[in-house]
């Protein structure tokens, strides 16, 4: 559940313009029969009709950009265990799905909100760099773009260590729990 | 200030104010099935040394592939088996387990105003008790399983009004994917969405679960309706018949961040025509005139066709939304007598579904019509097993969710009721239940 954090993400784009992109799409349901978080990344868009073909024509490529509402529909974390495993690092969209977006953070995988107009820009782009630390991304080098991350679990997506975050709050809990 | 029946639970569950506008956020229960729970479980038993928050507040269930279909599955549920049995946590194996969205109520191990989580989208469901649940991923449910707690944004509340009272042909079903066509496939994001109005209220427990079910289908954090004598009936009949809860109701002028009111005595039954839960339309409608080409191609559907002239390859009835005592009923009151002529699989939501149906007779109804009557599994609604769809072929399904693939690499899915399913495995194609009542006239 842990992957290799990045304070800079740069690489080639793989745009999908479209919005809902859910995550059966992502990663089928029969190779979610696995207890750990591996093997994923081969199956990564098997579900899509158009996504072995999207991966051949951008091969190598580490960054998404797609429309509203990605990783919606079924909570699986095996979605973002999967880009994480074909190489992906950072998802820019204009929203994400609640569940996903924070399997997101908690994976290493940095989800970018934009604007769509912007969304729309960065689908031409050849390569792209964010940093996830600054909270800005240049697009072929062109002037840098501000974002925002949720404050709180940027520092999961750089550095992982929810499940630590929130064993150290136990005391607090329990308190809550004895007075409530 | 005057509270939504969702701000009354969040209030009362917030232990703490976190930075960015997060809250910790107490979970009184945390459910747990083979599919999600193993790798957030081995997490903590390597890294936390096998730590718990509290066993007692862990429910666990084999439910997905039931029982396991091949060796890599039984890995699976032999994981959460061995986990829960060393943990002391409640367990509920093949041969006595359920969908968890079904078996969890069944049980009454849900109150009103509790707060429960589930590494499964479909955990609004159990909004229908007057609870906060949610589906969350495997390291959210790890992180409440170890401390007891979620990291959550407040969400704001959508107040979903139902007015007047659902014509007798229109399901709960019928009335979630009008919800969904309403407010729009991702409609419902960033928002929870209350139920309310004289058509909710007349819903039972089942009926309620049903409508709750899908409210992740437009984007929703869950679903929730307040409880009430249909709610307190129904906990007083479960195994664990829980006394001593609350119900809690929304101030009669709190304000909500939006608000919807929609026309009860307008649903029709209907069925989805396209990719998403919210692409439907009226069984005795068309595909719309403007419907997405991209969803058409996938469907091999065009615009202006008649829905009811589409032929179909299988049926299904059962999942989460729709496996319960009475669509089972629903569906055998249109199959007795009758002959399916496509390959249809009914699965009940849990066992103790099953044989309530079998008391009742329904087994027979649905075997003598030639359907496949299984055990309890989620089954074909994620295209795991027990009725994978063929690519190319399609469905008619009483499932969630016809996402591409979703049953199935390239196999299609039509959602409805379980009645309007039933009706199209008899003529082998999208039919409304009523085609088949005047046909037993005709016949007659
Ligand atoms: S029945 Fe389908 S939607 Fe419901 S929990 Fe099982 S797989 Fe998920």
């Amino acid at each position: 559940m842990t992957g290799t954090r990045h304070m800079i993400v740069e690489g080639t784009v793989l745009p999908i313009p479209r919005a809902n992109i859910d995550t059966d799409q992502i990663i089928p349901a029969h190779y979610l029969t696995r207890i750990d978080a591996d093997g994923m990344g081969e199956h990564l868009f098997e579900g899509m009709p158009d996504g072995a073909d999207l991966l051949a024509r951008h091969p190598g490529a580490a960054i998404i950009v797609t429309g509203e509402n990605f990783g919606c529909g079924s909570s699986r974390e095996h979605a973002a265990w999967a880009l994480l495993g074909r190489g992906f690092r950072a998802v820019i969209a204009p929203s994400f799905a609640r569940i996903f977006h924070e399997n997101a953070y908690n994976n290493g995988v940095v989800p970018v909100i934009l604007p769509q107009e912007t969304v729309d820009a960065l689908m031409s782009a050849q390569t792209i760099a964010i940093d996830v630390a600054g909270e800005t991304l240049r697009a072929d080098g062109a002037e840098p773009i501000a974002f925002a991350l949720d404050p709180l679990r940027k520092q999961f997506v750089l550095g992982g260590g929810f499940l630590k975050y929130l064993h150290a709050k136990i005391p607090a809990v329990r308190a809550w729990e004895a007075a409530r | 200030m005057k509270r939504s029946l969702f701000d009354k639970i969040w209030d009362a569950h917030v232990v703490d104010e976190l930075p960015g506008g997060n809250a910790l956020v107490f979970m009184d229960l945390v459910v747990a099935h083979e599919i999600t729970t193993p790798p957030g479980a081995i997490a903590i038993e390597k890294e936390f040394d096998d730590e718990l928050y509290e066993p007692d507040r862990i429910v666990a269930m084999i439910d997905h592939v039931a029982p396991a279909k091949d060796a890599a599955t039984a890995l699976q549920a032999q994981t959460v088996r061995t986990w829960a049995k060393r943990q002391g946590i409640r367990f509920h194996d093949i041969g006595n387990n359920g969908i968890c969205h079904v078996l969890v109520p069944e049980r009454g191990y849900v109150t009103p105003g509790m707060s429960v989580c589930c590494g499964d989208s479909h955990t609004c469901t159990l909004g229908a008790l007057g609870a906060f649940a949610l589906g969350i991923g495997t390291t959210a449910q790890a992180g409440a399983m170890l401390a007891g707690c979620l990291i959550l944004q407040r969400p704001k509340v959508m107040r979903i009004e139902i007015t007047g009272e659902l014509p007798a042909d229109a399901t709960a079903k019928d009335l979630t994917l009008s919800v969904i066509a309403t407010i729009g496939f991702r409609g419902g994001t960033g928002y929870v969405l209350e139920y309310t109005g004289s058509a909710v209220r007349a819903l039972n427990m089942e009926q309620r679960m049903t409508l709750c079910n899908m409210a992740i289908e437009a984007g929703a954090t869950t679903g929730i309706i307040a409880a009430d004598a249909t709610t307190a009936a129904y906990l007083a009949a479960t195994p664990a018949a829980p006394a001593g809860w609350t119900a809690l109701q929304a101030d009669d002028d709190a304000e909500y961040a939006a608000t919807v009111t929609i026309d009860g005595s307008a649903i029709r039954p209907v069925v989805s025509w396209g990719t998403n839960p919210g692409e439907n339309a009226p069984v005795d409608g068309a595909v719309p005139a403007d419907a997405p080409a991209e969803s058409l191609a996938y469907m091999d559907l065009r615009p202006g066709q008649a829905l009811r002239s589409i032929a179909i390859d299988q049926a299904f009835i059962g999942s989460c939304t729709n496996s319960r005592i009475g669509d089972l009923r629903a569906a055998a009151a249109v199959l007795r007598g009758q002959q399916v002529s496509v390959p249809t699989i009914i699965t009940p939501g849990s066992q103790a579904v099953r044989r309530q149906a079998e008391r009742e007779g329904l087994h027979d109804i649905f075997q003598d019509a030639g359907a496949l009557w299984t055990h309890s599994s989620c089954g074909p609604c994620l295209g795991m097993s027990m009725g994978v769809l063929a690519a190319g072929t399609r469905c008619v399904s009483s499932s969630n969710r016809n996402f591409p693939g979703r049953m199935g690499d390239g196999g299609r899915v039509h959602l409805a009721a379980p009645a309007v399913v039933a009706a199209s495995a008899i003529l082998g194609r999208i039919a409304s239940p009523s085609e088949i009542t005047s046909r037993e006239v005709v016949l007659a």
